[in-house]
């Protein structure tokens, strides 16, 4: 057992020290300075085994952190209990969440590199490997929540042994399901691969979800006394599960079987292109009259728009549908609720920099432009004449013609929606604020069009094998997503805050494009 | 026409994958392209087709048809960034009146897994490479023609790319890197995946192109290379080398190949 767990430690911890420092060298600038000799060099070796430390520190105890804080913390905050209700609707979540938790992630039926490696292609015994890892990931399970369950129990006025029930319950829910499994493996031979559960078993998951965050919006909670019991029992339970994994003995036929689709896909590259590839397949449109009467590239993108119209066009319309229904929504409560009027009115008037990041997250550029990659780019641009500098541009200015008018349907219902609240609600004494409103909003939407499209052109982040392979890229999404999360904190008058986003996406579209003129042709081509 | 490599180098950091090459390729051959597993027969097709960047060389077309495909595709001018991919820094103009420098449509390159674009027909792919071409192309052909040049029947032609064999797909691939008449085309493993009939169908094809044109052929296939090829040319420690052929037997030839490649091996 021992052995086992050191060398299958130092197996995990050697891949993860290549990762961080393959990682380090796919950032650009740094990885100009760091040597292709890296992997052999002492002192990177080190640093990056701090990381590595660091980083299983971090998942036992930041993950949990975090964890408590958004999904328990935050969502209670959000029903403002009296003090008095805070640790039963503390507990009411907690039970339910736990719950959720044990059935998606049992780690013993996570199908992950680590067990691959090292009971596949080390032929480590698989029994051992699979109790040695299993023991760990619950002691950090335990010490996580034990810490975090004190630190927030008694905070929500919990006595001390009701927290320290709580890793004694997550543990035991965890023992319970992966015993059910292990049972139903040795009954039925189902092996039950948690990355892709039964739909049934998804519909039980949003049953205990609705019941988690639902029930205590209409003011029902698990009385206390319910909760401790429901505790109680999985920990009870949690004995003789613990004792059905170690009497199971099929552990290495039961992995060959979960691990059978790791082994074809994420260890075979040229099989996981195959799959992609049929899968891009599968977004192609074989319906029959398709036709174009145009010519050209012009030709070429609307054949490529009318084929692909359900991965390009389905996301905008679910998208304008929903935000439709939310504005609707908004708009009835008006007339129960009178008073949520002035606050919606105070929003609207003060929170638009809020906006941005409502139309990042419902752009549809990364997906626009994967799909032209996957579907378009990846098989033309390996001939001659479609990296002819003036076909480049012309392609380019009809595509973005095309996104726009994607993302301006759900952006024009965003807009519309907000300036019919903003009226609903008290209206303005500026008609001004209507107008910049919806322009606003327009002008973000056609920002994010020019900017993932932009991006596409200038740093063509693909391979031959449609893997995403720009450390650049990577990082100006992320810092995308950073600026407009951040934009959420700023309060500032909307016509204000309407003029600079109008006039910084003019702005950011006319300098994207003199970019695109200047480098697209040399940029656009399949990174090697 | 004569196609020239010069001084052509290409590092992956630390490693030297093209040493300095310098070859001149002469039209109405077929070159066997041989080298080991990482020889970099790839990376050499990806500089000359201007999909690599490269750390120094040049090479350009010279003699009597130099300076157009024999499509009549005129040369881009005035357009931003259109200079052939090349070593940073390195714009001047090669001297000598009928040297010119390689442009994107002088080059059809065929790759080993053809890729077309899956979304199309066969058909509706190539009207659209007619359509961008138009006026180009000396005595273009009807549409038919085209797709009874490489075999494709009419029920194949109104079907998707995607649902094409990859033998089909390899024909369109080729097709469409032919119509345009470059005067250079590389073929990276042509003929490896393709069953014996459209391979021969292929060989044949490849031999009636060759005409006014060079052909570079890579392959790891020996019989192919000396079934289809005038000249073998080693890619050797970073560097081309011509196998000179004279007085030697089949047999012989082929030991004399394989020793070549062999002691890049034992080095």
């Amino acid at each position: 057992m021992i052995r086992t767990l050191r060398i299958s430690f130092s197996l995990k911890n050697a891949y993860r020290v290549n990762s961080i420092l393959y990682a380090i060298r796919q950032i650009p600038l740094i990885k100009k300075l760091i040597p292709e000799t890296v992997y052999q060099i002492r002192g990177f070796k080190i640093f990056a085994n701090v990381l590595s430390v660091l980083w299983e520190l971090v998942s036992a105890f930041l993950g949990k952190y975090i964890y408590f804080l958004l999904m328990l913390a935050g969502a209670l905050a959000l029903y403002k209990p009296s003090d008095g209700a805070k640790g039963e609707l503390f507990l009411h979540l907690l039970v339910i969440l736990t719950l959720i938790g044990a059935i998606l992630n049992t780690y013993l039926l996570n199908p992950t590199k680590d067990k691959y490696y090292g009971v596949i292609l080390l032929g480590m015994d698989a029994r051992e490997y699979a109790l040695v890892h299993y023991a760990y990931a619950l002691a950090k399970l335990l010490l996580g929540f034990a810490a975090f369950g004190l630190l927030f129990g008694l905070g929500y006025g919990l006595p001390a042994w009701q927290c320290l029930l709580i890793p004694l319950f997550a543990a035991g829910s965890k023992l319970t399901v992966a015993a059910i499994c292990l049972w139903d493996y040795e009954r039925a031979g189902r092996v039950r691969n948690e990355n892709q559960l039964d739909k049934w078993i998804w519909v039980l998951l949003m049953l205990l979800m609705a019941a988690a965050y639902g029930l205590p919006a209409a003011g029902i909670r698990l009385p206390l006394q319910v909760s401790l019991g429901v505790m109680g029992l999985w920990v009870v339970l949690g004995g003789p599960s613990l004792w059905r994994i170690l009497r199971f003995c099929s552990f290495r036929a039961m992995y060959q079987e979960l691990l059978k689709e790791c082994l074809s896909t994420q260890m075979d590259k040229s099989a996981v292109v195959k799959l992609q590839r049929e899968q891009s397949y599968k977004n192609i449109s074989s319906e029959q009259g398709i036709s174009s009467s145009r010519k050209g590239f012009a030709y070429l993108n609307e054949l490529f728009i009318k084929r692909h119209k359900r991965i390009l066009w389905q996301a905008a319309l679910k998208l304008s549908a929903a935000a439709l229904a939310v504005a609707a929504a908004v708009l009835i409560a008006f007339s129960f609720v009178p008073q949520l009027r002035e606050k919606v009115n105070e929003v609207m008037m003060h929170s638009l920099p809020y906006f941005v990041f409502v139309m990042y997250l419902i752009n549809r550029g990364t997906g626009f432009t994967r799909a032209l990659f996957v579907n378009c780019d990846h098989s033309l641009l390996t001939y001659s004449f479609y990296k002819n500098p003036r076909f480049i541009l012309k392609l380019f200015w009809i595509r973005l013609a095309e996104i726009v008018k994607v993302n301006l349907l759900p952006a024009a219902v965003v807009g519309a929606g907000l300036a019919a609240l903003l009226y609903a609600s008290g209206g303005t004494d500026q008609p001004i604020n209507y107008v910049v409103l919806v322009v606003s909003v327009l002008c973000l939407s056609v920002f994010f069009s020019v900017h993932y499209l932009t991006l596409y052109y200038l740093l063509q982040p693909y391979n031959a094998g449609t893997e995403l392979k720009s450390g650049t890229y990577q990082l100006i999404t992320w810092a995308t997503y950073v600026v407009c999360y951040l934009m959420m904190r700023i309060e500032m008058p909307t016509l204000f805050f309407g003029f600079l986003t109008i006039a910084f996406c003019v702005l950011y579209c006319a300098v994207a494009s003199i970019l695109v003129y200047r480098l697209a042709p040399k940029t656009f081509k399949i990174r090697n | 026409m004569r196609f020239t490599i010069e001084h052509l180098s290409k590092n992956y950091e630390s490693k030297q994958v093209l040493r300095d090459i310098d070859f001149t390729f002469e039209a109405g051959k077929i070159y066997g392209l041989l080298g080991r597993n990482g020889a970099g027969k790839t990376t050499l097709f990806n500089c000359i087709n201007g999909d690599l960047r490269f750390d120094s060389g040049d090479f350009y077309f010279s003699g009597a048809q130099a300076g157009q495909s024999q499509s009549g595709i005129p040369e881009e001018a005035g357009l931003p960034g259109e200079e052939p991919e090349g070593p940073k820094g390195h714009r001047e103009e090669p001297e000598g009146p009928k040297r010119c420098r390689a442009k994107p449509e002088d080059i059809g390159y065929v790759l080993s897994t053809p890729t077309v674009p899956e979304f199309l027909t066969g058909r509706e792919f190539l009207k659209f490479f007619l359509d961008i071409h138009e006026g180009d192309i000396q005595e273009p052909k009807a549409m038919d023609r085209y797709f009874e040049m490489m075999g494709i029947r009419p029920e194949d032609q109104n079907r998707l790319l995607k649902d094409y064999s990859h033998g089909m797909k390899n024909k369109m691939q080729m097709l469409i890197n032919i119509i345009a008449q470059p005067n250079l085309l590389l073929l990276d493993e042509p003929l490896t995946s393709l069953d014996v009939v459209v391979a021969e169908e292929m060989k044949q094809l490849l031999r009636s192109l060759k005409r006014d044109r060079i052909i570079i052929v890579s392959t790891h296939i020996m019989d192919l290379a000396l079934d289809l090829c005038d000249e073998i040319v080693l890619l050797n420690h970073g560097e081309l080398e011509k196998v000179d052929k004279s007085n030697l037997d089949s047999q012989a030839f082929k030991e004399k190949i394989i020793e070549a490649l062999r002691e890049e091996k034992d080095d």
